[in-house]
């Protein structure tokens, strides 16, 4: 039994310690990254000072300029005698230093703006279709999961679109037509997945209120039994009655619907929806 | 016999200077039975994660857009039980959102302001993909990403962008098709970036070859490490026992250079999850190999949830993982051990 208490115990300590040591190791990856990182910020920054100011740089950048170019000297140090700990503290300082620099920078020219796909048409196009690209090969791997055929020529269809775009940007055209074209063709694919594993989804919603509304059932035996409001009870009976004719009859939006009545009775009579 | 149950007080002695004892073992019948003790701890062990995983995002992966746009996307643990599960989203600007259960199916979503209620009906994971313009705003040439996020998460940066400033500590940093991709600790974080030409140094792939195997060796540790306490842990048990040997395993073997048809890996691993077989599915049609980023192409997951996939095929001994050009190949085994 001692012994069986003794592999006990080292399971409890493995299995609360391994998550913190994880964690712990993965926070003491290669500290040389922080380094690199402000090394680069500090080249960015004298880049930036020189292009703005050339000669001239106003004495409060040039003070915090000075505080973050030393942290990075005492990070590379800090980080030569594994003093991890100092090298974390450096490397704040320094990005806080080049991170007010910058605001400075900014601050004195032009007006805070929200990023708007006004603001930089160019670029914003791009992007637009760089993310309309991933919403695409999004849709396609659920498809692909089910086998859904009649998608294929759609996403041909999508991604010869959004070539056309990219060239559309490229040569300075507005695709804005064809942007309109593929957002149209993406809602309709959208559609034909949903139809096309409806029957699949519905057999798994089906099998999932069958198990849950047993359950209520249940609940509910017991509700009766501690005498709580006994017309709350018949209401959410009549309820689970509504909800399995509905999904016999293959209406799961509608059965989905008295489902949410039913969960403000089960409220009412103090049953928690979450049934375990 | 009297039934009362005579408190731990009442047993109480007084020694001859009127010295107050307590005898030890009574207290520890009175108080808990030892196999009970065992259990709860192996209870306790056993839940601890499970109570911290739900709700809490399994990944978190941004990616920054060159206009300041954001795609996020994250895999969330969320209770059987439930039919309905409600999430905040990172703002209410949202563009393309698609939640996905666990058999794959696009599940029905309410988005209300930042909340996105999610009829779940039975999904144990969901997986939320959008696209957010709130994250990131623009003051003259400087960039400023914003975030407060409830986990760790990875942030890649636009191509061509320069870090200038953060706020904390990036937990890992990483090149990705010339972009930087830093692994960041949940809380609030802000980064400032410009764009700039030629941001990535030379330096940059020596550096990641260290992390890489700094990381391995990380990893390597603490695998030696539970082996060895489950090795200690056998030996005690058997030495303990030492009868009743259970059967040992059968083990199926191929001829060399074949590798399992997919009917006998699913046999013999009949628990193994419908994504994993999917993937099996992937690599036996790919000669019985493939680059675990070619998995991650091929399935569109984040490279934290494929790696996690990958290492569970490789505990289940479906598969195991080479390294070749830096890369991790991962292969199917040519032989494997039935599951009980």
């Amino acid at each position: 039994m001692k012994k069986l208490a003794f592999f006990a115990i080292i399971v409890l300590i493995c299995g609360t310690m391994s998550p913190s040591l994880v964690n712990h190791a993965y926070g003491q990856n290669d500290p040389s990254i922080l380094l690199r990182i402000a090394v680069q910020a500090d080249k960015q920054i004298v880049n930036q000072l020189d292009k703005k100011y050339e000669n001239q740089i106003p004495n409060n950048i040039n003070i915090l300029y000075d505080k973050g170019h030393t942290a990075v000297k005492s990070l590379g140090q800090s980080l030569s005698s594994n003093d991890i700990e100092k090298a974390k503290q450096d490397f704040l300082l320094a990005m806080n230093s080049f991170m007010q620099i910058s605001r400075i920078m900014s601050q004195s020219s032009e007006k805070s703006i929200e990023v708007n796909v006004s603001v930089i048409p160019h670029q914003a196009l791009e992007s637009k279709i760089d993310r309309i690209e991933k919403f695409v090969q999004t849709l396609e791997s659920i498809s692909k999961k089910h086998n859904i055929v009649q998608n294929k020529v759609q996403f041909t269809e999508a991604h010869s679109l959004i070539n056309e775009i990219r060239d559309q940007i490229t040569s300075n055209q507005n695709p804005s037509e064809k942007i309109t074209e593929l957002n149209n063709l993406m809602n309709s694919i959208q559609k034909e997945i949903r139809n096309s594993i409806a029957e699949k989804q519905s057999n798994a919603i089906k099998n999932f209120f069958e198990k849950f509304l047993v359950q209520i059932h249940q609940k509910l035996i017991e509700a009766k039994d501690l005498d709580r409001n006994q017309i709350e009870i018949d209401k959410a009976n009549e309820l689970i009655v509504e909800i399995r004719e509905l999904l016999s009859k293959n209406q799961i939006n509608d059965a989905k619907k008295v489902y949410s009545e039913l969960k403000v009775v089960l409220k009412d009579i103090g049953i928690s929806v979450k049934i375990t | 016999m009297s039934l009362l149950i005579e408190p731990i007080q009442s047993k109480k002695s007084l020694g001859e200077e009127g010295i107050l004892f307590v005898r030890n073992d009574s207290i520890f019948d009175t108080m808990v039975k030892v196999p009970l003790l065992v259990a709860s701890m192996i209870i306790v062990a056993a839940l601890l994660p499970i109570q911290s995983s739900f709700s809490t995002p399994r990944d978190l992966d941004l990616i920054i857009y060159p206009d300041g746009s954001t795609h996020i996307s994250t895999e969330i643990d969320v209770d059987p039980f439930l039919t309905d599960y409600e999430v905040n989203l990172f703002g209410s600007t949202i563009d393309n959102l698609v939640v996905i259960g666990d058999s794959g199916f696009l599940l029905d979503v309410d988005v209300i302001d930042d909340t996105a209620l999610i009829q779940t009906f039975g999904s144990s994971v969901i997986t939320i993909e959008y696209d957010i313009h709130d994250l990131v705003s623009k003051q003259g040439r400087l960039w400023t990403f914003s975030l407060d996020s409830p986990s760790d998460f990875t942030l890649l940066l636009p191509k061509n962008s320069a870090i200038v400033g953060m706020t904390n500590l990036p937990l890992n940093m990483e090149i990705i098709n010339e972009q930087n991709q830093l692994t960041l600790s949940s809380g609030s974080t802000e980064i400032d970036y410009f764009f700039s030409i030629n941001t990535i140094s030379s330096t940059t792939e020596e550096i990641v070859n260290e992390e890489d195997n700094s990381s391995n060796i990380i990893i390597v540790g603490i695998i030696g490490g539970i082996i060895v306490i489950a090795l200690v842990s056998v030996i005690i048990i058997t030495k303990n026992k030492q009868k009743n040997v259970k059967a040992i395993d059968e083990v199926v073997t191929i001829p060399k250079n074949n590798i399992l048809d997919l009917e006998t890996i699913f046999k013999l691993k009949p628990d193994l999850r419908e994504d994993d077989k999917e993937l099996i599915k992937f690599i036996f049609d790919n000669n019985g190999e493939a680059l675990e980023s070619e998995l991650r192409k091929n399935f569109l997951q984040p490279r934290t949830t494929m790696w996690r996939a990958v290492k569970r095929l490789e505990r289940e001994g479906v598969i195991e993982i080479e390294k070749k050009d830096l890369q991790n190949l991962v292969k199917l085994r040519k032989s494997m051990e039935e599951d009980n």
